[in-house]
């Protein structure tokens, strides 16, 4: 307590200024978490009210039992629909993470032929937005006759231009002497890359799982476009469903539970990983 | 331990037209200490990659022993390198660093324990072996990189401007130590260095480089004294040698080295070499520092005396260096500190020792006095 009262005390002026002012842009940052929490506990009276409340005043987990239970009564249970996201999720996750960081690999240490040609497309295709590759997705997906697999789901994942140029930029720091010296002192290329490079390359790692969670346990799109059984589907898109058409003012409720339930995994995910992701943004100059 | 060959040696990237590595031909003894040197670009840690397989050789002959390695991969050459950043793996500890290279090759445990531990002995960084690399300063870096090569106990070592990154200080601390692990060890060693002070401190043999192609490879000592041509007279000794340039003329039975402001005799041994070049009407002369006198007492034996101008006066602790100037020629003179009154802008006389002196052939470089190594690569 004595430690504390004396490093309060030697703030300057312009420091305790800084430091509400801080303060409070991050309280205001933190006002959505703040909203999605209360709004997911709201009874439906307070959920219409106005002037709409903050706040909610009389919590209640009506809204998940309505999720959980009463939606299970209709064809596809809630159930179903998270387990897909959770299987698509993982899934999508680990082949995001072994093809970007070996291809990140390959491009950051290794000289061949038209490697900067290779380099170019992943940039160009940084540029293209998901909307406009829907339908060549969709032609290839079909091509290929992987509706309704889970496979169907993860494979436009697993081109992640992001990911790659990421783990490039984050490879390019570790030292050619490194991978170099563990040539000459006999490491195989497989154990350079899982003993040198990768234990080094944990932040890019770690910021590059979190950005591909966000956008596949987000994604309704797959699901929209390439699965045409209703079981194939993930959570995104029922969340969709719960206030679309006759269900737009009785799936409010449930469709904020569910809110709170696909926000808190990225939030979790994001405070075990904050330090590493911090690490990579700044080595790859990317803010 | 292993003696180690190149015959006609090239290396030409794809992307450049002129080779970085010209027939490079060498033995290199068993045991040796060699070192390679020039200036940056010369191709000389081209040259020591080719050795450690960590770059194709374009064509020629690498033999380490008597096995030949052109297409043999770096950890099965029997080598252990040294990089100039160290390149210790950040996440391992010390320990693990030096002990990586016998644990991928299935040495028993026992064994690498002991063999880590006598090289952290030798190196004294034992107190260290249970940190990272992190946690350690340059100096303490490069002796775990040393170490990491001696616990293999390779047939060769490599090592590409293992000092650089030091301070001053350290550096001539760590090279001390080198030539003292050398000694002990006797594994034949390839040094890679652009500075001719580690070259001439820790080479049993120098290689000077330019452009590719070997200027002169020989101990440093004879490298100092007899330099091959104009490069090489210039890139060893601090302060560089002086070059003077002007035409031999023969009158009387006698040789004279003349430009417009200067007549110098030149000795009788050198005569006959001379007179066997080609053309005498422009040459260089090149004197060290050390050779050009001012001490009176000396002055009054010598016949090739000149006035000069002292422009800057260095002052180095056991010596001074003198920058003179003669008409259009600028010269660095090596004096005693003892000898004081040198006075900035004063008028100084100095005689040169033309018994140690060096005459170039202007247009290609090459030494024309006799005992110098013409023929040589």
């Amino acid at each position: 307590m004595n430690a504390l009262m004396t490093q309060v005390r030697r703030l300057t002026l312009f420091e305790t200024l800084l430091l509400a002012g801080l303060l409070l842009l991050a309280a205001f940052l933190a006002l959505p978490i703040v909203f999605i929490v209360n709004h997911a506990f709201k009874p439906y009276n307070e959920m219409f009210q106005f002037p709409p409340t903050f706040l909610v005043r009389e919590p209640t987990l009506s809204n998940f039992y309505d999720l959980f239970l009463r939606s299970s009564a209709s064809i596809v249970p809630f159930s179903r629909y998270l387990f897909n996201s959770l299987i698509v999720s993982a899934a999508t996750l680990a082949a995001v993470i072994v093809s970007s960081s070996m291809a990140a690999y390959v491009l950051s240490k290794y000289r061949f032929s038209l490697k900067k040609a290779v380099m170019a497309m992943i940039m160009l295709s940084l540029m293209f937005a998901p909307e406009t590759v829907a339908i060549p997705r969709y032609l290839i997906i079909s091509w290929l006759n992987i509706n309704n697999t889970y496979f169907g789901h993860v494979l436009p994942f697993i081109a992640s231009p992001v990911a790659v140029f990421l783990m490039k930029q984050f490879v390019d720091q570790i030292p050619n002497e490194l991978v170099e010296a563990a040539k000459v002192e006999g490491a195989s290329e497989v154990r350079i890359f899982l003993r040198i490079v990768m234990p080094l390359a944990m932040p890019a790692l770690a910021t590059i799982a979190i950005i591909t969670f966000q956008s596949v346990w987000s994604d309704g799109q797959s699901s929209t476009l390439f699965m045409q059984d209703e079981t194939m589907k993930t959570l995104p898109y029922y969340i969709m469903t719960l206030t679309s058409g006759v269900n737009a003012v009785a799936g409010q409720g449930m469709a904020a539970a569910a809110g709170l339930l696909m926000f808190l995994p990225n939030l979790v995910i994001f405070l075990f990983a904050q330090k590493r992701i911090m690490e990579t943004m700044v080595h790859s100059g990317v803010k | 331990m292993a003696s180690v060959s190149f015959r006609h040696v090239f290396k030409t990237y794809r992307s450049e037209k002129k080779p970085s590595v010209d027939d490079f031909n060498l033995e290199i003894a068993d045991g040796e200490f060699l070192v390679l040197v020039g200036p940056s670009g010369c191709g000389k840690t081209t040259t020591l990659r080719m050795l450690s397989g960590l770059e194709d050789i374009s064509d020629g002959e690498i033999y380490i022993g008597d096995r030949y390695i052109n297409y043999v991969s770096p950890k099965d050459r029997d080598i252990a390198m040294v990089f100039q950043n160290y390149a210790l793996y950040p996440n391992l500890t010390v320990y693990e660093n030096m002990a990586l290279g016998l644990k991928l090759r299935k040495t028993a445990k026992h064994e690498i324990d002991m063999r880590v531990k006598k090289a952290a002995r030798i190196l004294e960084i034992t107190n260290y072996l249970d940190k990272k690399p992190g946690q350690l300063s340059g100096g303490q870096k490069q002796r775990v990189a040393l170490g990491r090569a001696i616990v293999r106990e390779p047939k060769v070592f490599l090592m590409d401007e293992p000092l650089s990154n030091l301070d001053a200080k350290l550096r001539a601390q760590t090279r001390a130590e080198l030539i003292r692990l050398h000694r002990e060890l006797g594994t034949t060693t390839v040094y890679v260095t652009h500075d001719q002070t580690e070259a001439m401190t820790m080479g049993t043999r120098i290689v000077v480089m330019k452009d590719g192609v070997i200027q002169q490879a020989d101990t440093p000592q004879r490298i100092y004294r007899h330099p091959a041509n104009l490069f090489v007279a210039g890139f060893i000794g601090s302060p560089a040698m002086n070059f003077i340039e002007g035409g031999i003329a023969e009158s009387e039975g006698r040789m004279y080295f003349n430009n417009k402001r200067l007549r110098l005799r030149i000795p009788e041994s050198f005569y006959p070499s001379l007179r066997e070049a080609p053309s005498l009407r422009s040459v260089v002369l090149g004197i060290r520092p050390e050779h050009i006198v001012s001490d009176p007492a000396w002055l009054q034996h010598f016949d090739n005396k000149v006035s000069a101008l002292i422009d800057i006066k260095e002052l180095m602790g056991a010596d001074t260096y003198l920058y003179l100037n003669v008409g259009e020629t600028n010269l660095v003179a090596r004096v005693d500190d003892a000898e004081d009154g040198f006075e900035l802008k004063s008028a100084v006389e100095v005689g040169f020792q033309m018994e140690k002196a060096h005459f170039f052939d202007a247009a290609t470089g090459a030494n024309l006095s006799a005992d110098s190594l013409r023929g040589q690569p």
